[in-house]
């Protein structure tokens, strides 16, 4: 393989990996936007997403084992699955909302945070306790068609992830934009209470955003699971912080910079990798994470600063 | 010792006794269990007690939320592991003569190769070295945090909390990669090595959190744990009374750092190992859970939760598994004869967490805040009127003083976004004087004072205070330059008794550093015992209302009563002047009144003042110049009589009503 | 207020005080050897733990049925190494449990650990309480390397006996292994961060380059990350006739079926860590299908001497046994042998007992067992295997040179 053609794969490789933080970084963000408060959780969220996802499907009859799907079953499958998974982490996010956040919504200082750090263990540690350390399967629903593209490979689960993404961007996008609710979650995003006072149900707001942000999460995390084939209890943190990463570097609010922040940060993870090794992959990505706070707070395309209280 | 007799004893004394009967128990500890492996397990435990108060400086006083604590955890333990392992042979060379003369260092003579250096630094000096450098990573790590909001700084934290183990696997030179380092040469004291035994640890051990703790309550109790308590309850705030809150957040990151350092040394000392693996994110959390657990700035919480904490992990859970298992046994339910609870520790930890945060932020043994109850008497309000006031450091105003000026502004702009708050703004103000500056909501007035005391930056102009620039000072030190404020909407802290608002208060005035705080030199009590006279004086001002309630928490107090609290912690600054954001809003008539007295009274003092108010008819009453801003732009300045019936401040605050007609 | 949190705090004091006076368990009635077993039963190496803990309560059982050896019955004193800041095994807890065994003045012995990891924070314990312990698992050399003997054993006797061979060999045979039978001219080493993983990574690819195979590149998986398609399209351009990753299954799990979706037909080679039975459902049948792996220790399992056993393990203990449950088995038979030797002529205590592990020279179903100086066993067997069809099949004894 010639030197430019592993370049290109890496790239291919980087934007596809950007893509998975990208949709992580999207339901992220949006919470961010709305309460201010780095939600430990989602990025378990997501991971819990995943064992969801199996749970489903093995309820459908389909396993790491059995024959694979075509055509009219693959696609109902897949929309069954997706439909009942995201259905599943949009509740989950909000009985999280509810029961463990909105009671310390408005205490200062670092309660909040503390308090989605505990709940990002408790469903971490209950994965693991039910399902084990190991990895389990996922099974490959999409087809492992693969095209060469200049010297490189791209597969059919890279094209779909990066397709369904960006759909999915700008789904959100137009949402916010354009809609009423959008218009409702942003005037919330500014000034709660100048929101309150126009006859906004800012507590609806919450759920909602915290709904969509939950479902985006489980729609990452049944890509995780396609696209990787496996899960484990553990997948939330490594790929969640690089998920924040990707969010605060495209400027934390905003939706159009979580997918910029998420193919970067991909790309930084493969092509550091190629020419670095990847055992400096989390020093690299760290270190951009700090840099960014510390002089460009507002990431590349965020208006909002992170700045003290 | 009844109830009664114990109350009656003072602090100092009280605390004596329970140290020495916390430490004789301690001490009695490991005879009366007579089990090694108890004794092995608790040394163990005395490392996470050190860690644990380490990150209680950090989130417990300073308020800093650090989610890699276990840097320094493993900064302490490599130093050590380094300095006194085989791990560095750097060739011999004459710089090693003096370390090897004192022992520190061994000339290995391999036959075939060149000399080097084996390196066996002796652990007591260690440790204060692993200090020091723990210090120093704790304000380099703390140095990227310094503007950031209190999630976000814990992110950064975590970042470093994730590179440190990182680099420590992936630098094979200095440790040993993954492989950790091995052979690292325990303790020894006067000829006696400590080995192996778990004995000579646990004393060590019981020491070092003796020694921990007597720090942690030196600093909470000094101007330094002060300085801390206010940034964590209100950053703003603090640094309007004078709070460098970089130099303080720094402060705060480099000796939980060290105490850090020191629980790594011990560990590690103790370990003969270090391994990576030894230092990541659970870690971390464990000992943040401990802290969360005993209660944020809770000392004695912080030391029992890290206690059981750590007895739960290493002993309590195997033996209820094994109880468990038995009662599985005896209902024959084979689910509850294999269940291990240990693995639900990280379970429990989320839990807790989360309970804590929801219904116990205070933890479980949070310092207890004693309140004196109020007699009859003191619940009346009983306010001085009309007296006259002294207070020890004011320089009355002396009748044949020529008129100085005290303040200068000079075509002072200040844009938000498009908006100009403050519109090319000129004025001065004489020592002495009561000038008064209203206008209608949104016309600039408390940019004004924003932009005065430094908590905003100017765009342009210029500001002097007694002839000198202080518009590129930050606020902490324009608060020593002798500018003192209150906000429009009381920023008190919140936690802290009205006493310890006042004494932030006095922060600027006094000197004593960590330093100071931790040795307590007779130097350092005296300034504390004038302070609190200092506070206590100017509590007097506001007759009962605020003296019989100095332990309150100011959360508690009354409204007007927190109003009063906030000018008595601005005036304890010792101001030449003194700016008040609408001080009488929010107080009835008879509470106004006492007010302005009190406002007059301070002008005798030598207290030059400027106000903001609404009540215009304080304003005239009080004021001897006023000033009119509209729109950040000042319209008119005179005497009230003149301001009063400008055309143009009819006009801002009535509206152009007269256009229309 | 103030008392109830007095109060608070002196439960917890008190329940703290309780819990450190709670007797450890009941003590043992006649004469009664102990036997130390501190492995990590929970965490990330539970299963390969639990192997062990039964392998050696089998033989225990066995001796105690003929009425225990010179007139002593065993017994098993079983601790947990792991803990869940760890995530698995923890050194510190290691050494809390060896110290347990060092205060119990019944435990004369220990078997364990599993991880070398723990070995490193225990040896030198042992060694200043002059007790054996005989491992069934743990494969760094540096334990047992005279180089380091002021570390691992300051008072020069050797106390880390074991009934499996080192990654000394391990490592290195399997690249003689690869490199005459597979042709190997070109590798790329990669590990999992681990202690255990680095170790085996340096002494293969230490080895590789001795016999002149060019070392394209070597790097670490991170066992958290999912992601690998970056290092492994790295790899596949570098061109590499062979694959060898140092490390456990936690990254195997994953390495697996990318390197298959990437690089399908280079030659894959792991170590001991990778002969888990649980591969093939981690990562698939196909991902797995090919991959070498190896065992520091004869091959056993399927050996037709072992397959009474084999079957009896399978009855009593109600598992799979794997070759480490075997060692662990004859670690212990190795203590009952070595008691047999002692207690007639001189009193039982920690260091003749040690002097007698030392001298052994016991017939097993392993082969021959004894031990030279450092405390290695003599046999430096290492046994290579390939996954074939979801099943791991013995393929030959590996080349020593």
């Amino acid at each position: 393989m010639h030197t430019l053609d592993v370049l290109l794969q890496q790239v291919v490789n980087g934007l596809a990996l950007g893509m998975m933080y990208a949709l992580l970084a999207l339901g992220f963000t949006m919470v961010y936007g709305i309460i201010e408060l780095i939600n430990f959780a989602h990025f378990s969220v997501f991971m819990t997403g995943t064992f969801v996802g199996l749970m489903v499907l093995n309820l459908m009859g389909v396993t790491a084992v059995s024959a694979s799907l075509q055509g009219p079953a693959l696609v109902g499958t897949l929309i069954a699955l997706f439909l009942a998974t995201m259905t599943a982490t949009g509740v989950l996010g909000v009985l999280i909302e509810r029961l463990c956040l909105r009671p310390v919504r408005h205490v200062s200082g670092t309660a909040p945070m503390i308090t989605t750090i505990g709940v990002a263990f408790i469903l971490i540690n209950v994965m693991l306790l039910t399902w084990g350390p190991q990895a389990q399967r996922f099974p490959q629903l999409l087809p492992n068609w693969r095209w060469g593209v200049g010297g490189a490979e791209i597969t059919f689960k890279q094209g779909v992830l990066f397709v369904v993404g960006l759909l999915l961007m700008l789904g959100l996008w137009h949402l916010v934009r354009r809609t009423t609710l959008g218009k409702a979650m942003r005037a919330t995003a500014q000034d709660a209470d100048a929101a309150r006072m126009m006859g906004i149900d800012v507590d609806r707001v919450v759920v909602v955003t915290f709904f969509l942000g939950s479902a985006l999460a489980g729609a990452g995390s049944l890509f995780f699971g396609l696209y990787y084939g496996f899960t484990g209890y553990y997948i939330g943190y490594t790929t969640g912080l690089r998920a924040f990463t990707s969010a605060v570097l495209g400027g934390i609010g905003s939706i159009p910079g979580a997918v910029l922040g998420g193919l970067l940060i991909g790309l930084t993870q493969s092509l550091g990798g190629q020419f670095l090794g990847v055992k400096w992959t989390d020093v690299i990505i760290f270190s951009i994470l700090i840099i960014v706070m510390v002089l460009r707070p507002n990431g590349l395309l965020g208006t909002r600063t992170p700045q003290r209280a | 010792m009844d109830l009664a007799r114990w109350r009656a004893l003072p602090l100092a004394r009280r605390r004596q006794i329970f140290a020495v009967v916390l430490l004789a128990v301690g001490a009695a500890f490991p005879f009366l269990t007579g089990n090694a492996g108890n004794v092995d397990a608790a040394a163990n435990a005395f490392t996470y007690v050190l860690l644990a108060l380490g990150l209680n400086i950090v989130v417990g006083f300073a308020g800093l939320l650090d989610l890699g604590y276990a840097a320094f955890f493993a900064i302490g333990a490599y130093g050590y592991g380094i300095a006194a392992s085989g791990q560095l042979k750097p060739e011999w060379s004459s710089v090693w003569d003096l370390f090897a003369y004192t022992g520190q260092v061994s000339r290995l003579v391999v036959p075939g190769q060149p000399d080097t250096v084996q390196f066996h630094f002796a652990f007591w000096p260690m440790l204060a070295v692993a200090a020091i450098v723990c210090a120093v990573f704790g304000v380099l790590f703390g140095a990227p945090t310094l503007r950031l909001r209190g999630d976000y700084l814990a992110i950064v934290t975590l970042g470093f909390g994730e590179i440190v183990p990182v680099v420590a696997r992936n630098w094979d030179g200095l440790t040993n990669g993954a492989q950790g380092l091995g052979g690292i040469r325990t303790p020894r004291l006067f000829g006696y090595d400590f080995g192996f035994s778990p004995y000579p640890y646990y004393f060590l051990g019981l020491g070092l959190v003796a020694v921990a703790v007597w720090l942690s309550i030196r600093l909470q109790e000094s101007r330094v744990g002060r300085a801390w308590m206010a940034i964590r309850e209100d950053e703003l705030a603090a640094g309007a009374m004078g709070v460098n809150h970089v130099h303080y957040k720094l402060l705060a990151f480099a000796m939980g750092a060290a105490v850090g350092g020191l629980g790594g040394t011990f560990y590690v000392a103790k370990l003969t190992t270090a391994t990576p693996d030894m230092f990541t994110f659970p870690v971390s959390v464990m000992v943040l859970v401990m802290v969360v657990l005993g209660g944020m700035g809770s000392i004695r919480g912080v030391v029992v939760a890290a206690l059981f904490l750590a007895f739960l992990q290493s002993v309590i859970l195997q033996e209820l598994t094994g109880w468990v298992h038995a009662l599985g046994r005896l209902v024959g339910s084979a689910f509850l004869q294999r269940i291990e609870l240990i693995t639900s520790l990280e379970l429990i930890f989320g839990v807790i967490l989360v309970l804590m945060m929801i219904f116990r932020r205070e933890g479980i043994w949070p310092a207890v805040r004693r309140v004196s109850a109020l007699s009859p008497e003191q619940q009346a309000a009983a306010p001085s009127r009309g007296a006259a006031v002294q207070l020890s450091w004011s320089q009355a105003a002396r009748a044949d003083a020529a008129p100085r000026t005290l303040l200068e502004i000079e075509s002072l702009s200040k844009q938000f976004g498009g908006v100009a708050a403050a519109d090319r703004i000129s004025l001065t103000v004489r020592a002495g004087e009561l000038v008064s500056v209203i206008g209608p909501n949104g016309s600039g007035k408390t940019t004004l004072f924003n932009l005065i005391t430094g908590l905003i930056a100017r765009d342009s102009g210029s500001i002097r205070l007694e002839g000198q620039e202080i518009g590129a000072l930050p606020a902490h030190a324009i608060v020593a330059r002798g500018v003192a404020r209150t906000f429009q909407n009381i920023r008190l802290f919140n936690n802290l008794s009205v006493l310890e608002n006042l004494l932030v208060g006095e922060h600027a005035r006094l000197q004593a550093g960590a330093l100071g705080a931790v040795l307590r030199p007779p130097r350092v009590r005296a300034e504390e015992r004038a302070a609190v006279d200092r506070a206590l004086e100017v509590l007097g001002l506001f007759g009962n209302r605020l003296l019989p309630r100095l332990d309150h928490p100011a959360y508690g107090l009354s409204y007007a009563n927190r109003r009063r609290t906030e000018i008595a912690r601005a005036i304890m600054t010792q101001p030449k002047l003194l700016l008040l954001d609408e001080p009488a809003a929010g107080m009835n008539p008879a509470e106004t009144l006492e007010l302005m007295d009190l406002v007059r009274a301070l002008r005798g003092l030598g207290i030059t003042i400027v106000l903001i108010e609404h009540k215009l008819d304080i304003v005239m009453d009080m004021s001897d110049r006023v000033i009119v801003l509209d729109h950040g732009v000042k319209i008119a300045e005179g005497a009230p009589v003149e301001v009063r019936n400008d055309e143009r401040v009819i006009e801002a605050y009535l509206g152009r009503r007269r256009r229309a007609a | 207020m103030m008392r109830r949190n007095l109060l608070s705090g002196l439960i917890a004091l008190t329940a703290i005080l309780a819990l450190a006076w709670w007797p450890d368990g009941l003590d043992a009635q006649g004469k009664v050897v102990k036997i130390g077993l501190s492995l990590p039963l929970t965490g990330a190496d539970a299963d390969g733990a639990d192997a062990i803990l039964k392998g050696a309560q089998m033989a225990m059982n066995e001796i105690n049925a003929k009425g225990g050896v010179a007139g002593y019955k065993l017994e098993a004193q079983v601790f947990d190494s792991a803990t869940p800041a760890a995530g698995q095994y923890d050194p510190a807890q290691a050494a809390t449990n060896y110290k347990k065994f060092v205060a119990d003045s019944l435990t004369l012995a220990a078997v364990g650990p599993v991880m070398s990891g723990e070995g490193k924070a225990i040896s030198p314990i042992l060694s200043e309480a002059d007790m054996a312990t005989i491992t069934p698992s743990s494969t760094n050399p540096d334990i047992t390397d005279p180089k380091f003997q002021s570390q691992y054993r300051p008072k020069g006797k050797a106390v880390y006996f074991r009934t499996v061979t080192t990654d000394a060999y391990q490592g290195p045979n399997m690249a003689n292994y690869l490199f005459h039978q597979q042709k190997m001219k070109s590798v790329y080493v990669l590990d999992d961060g681990g202690a255990f993983g680095v170790g085996i990574a340096d002494s293969f690819q230490r080895r590789a380059g001795e016999l002149g195979v060019k070392v394209l590149g070597r790097d670490r998986l991170d066992p958290k990350e999912a992601d690998y398609k970056t290092i492994l399209t790295k790899i596949k351009g570098l061109n590499p006739d062979a694959l060898y990753y140092g490390g456990v299954m936690q990254a195997a799990a994953k390495l697996a079926p990318q390197a298959y979706e990437v690089m399908p037909r280079v030659v894959k080679a792991g170590s001991d860590g990778v002969y888990d039975l649980s591969w093939p459902k981690q990562s698939g049948k196909e991902a797995v299908e090919g991959w070498l792996c190896s065992q520091a220790s004869p091959e056993l399992v399927t050996s037709p001497k072992v397959e009474a056993w084999v079957t009896k393990f399978k009855k009593e203990m109600k598992r799979e046994p794997t070759n480490y449950a075997i060692t662990s088995y004859n670690a212990v038979m190795v203590i009952a042998d070595a008691i047999e030797r002692t207690a007639p002529k001189k009193p039982l205590t920690r260091a003749s007992l040690r002097d007698a592990i030392q001298d052994t020279k016991l017939g097993s179903i392993q082969g021959p067992i004894a031990f030279d100086a450092n405390g290695d066993i003599l046999t430096k067997t290492v046994s290579i295997y390939q996954w074939r069809d979801g099943e791991i099949k013995y393929v030959a004894v590996a080349p020593e040179k």
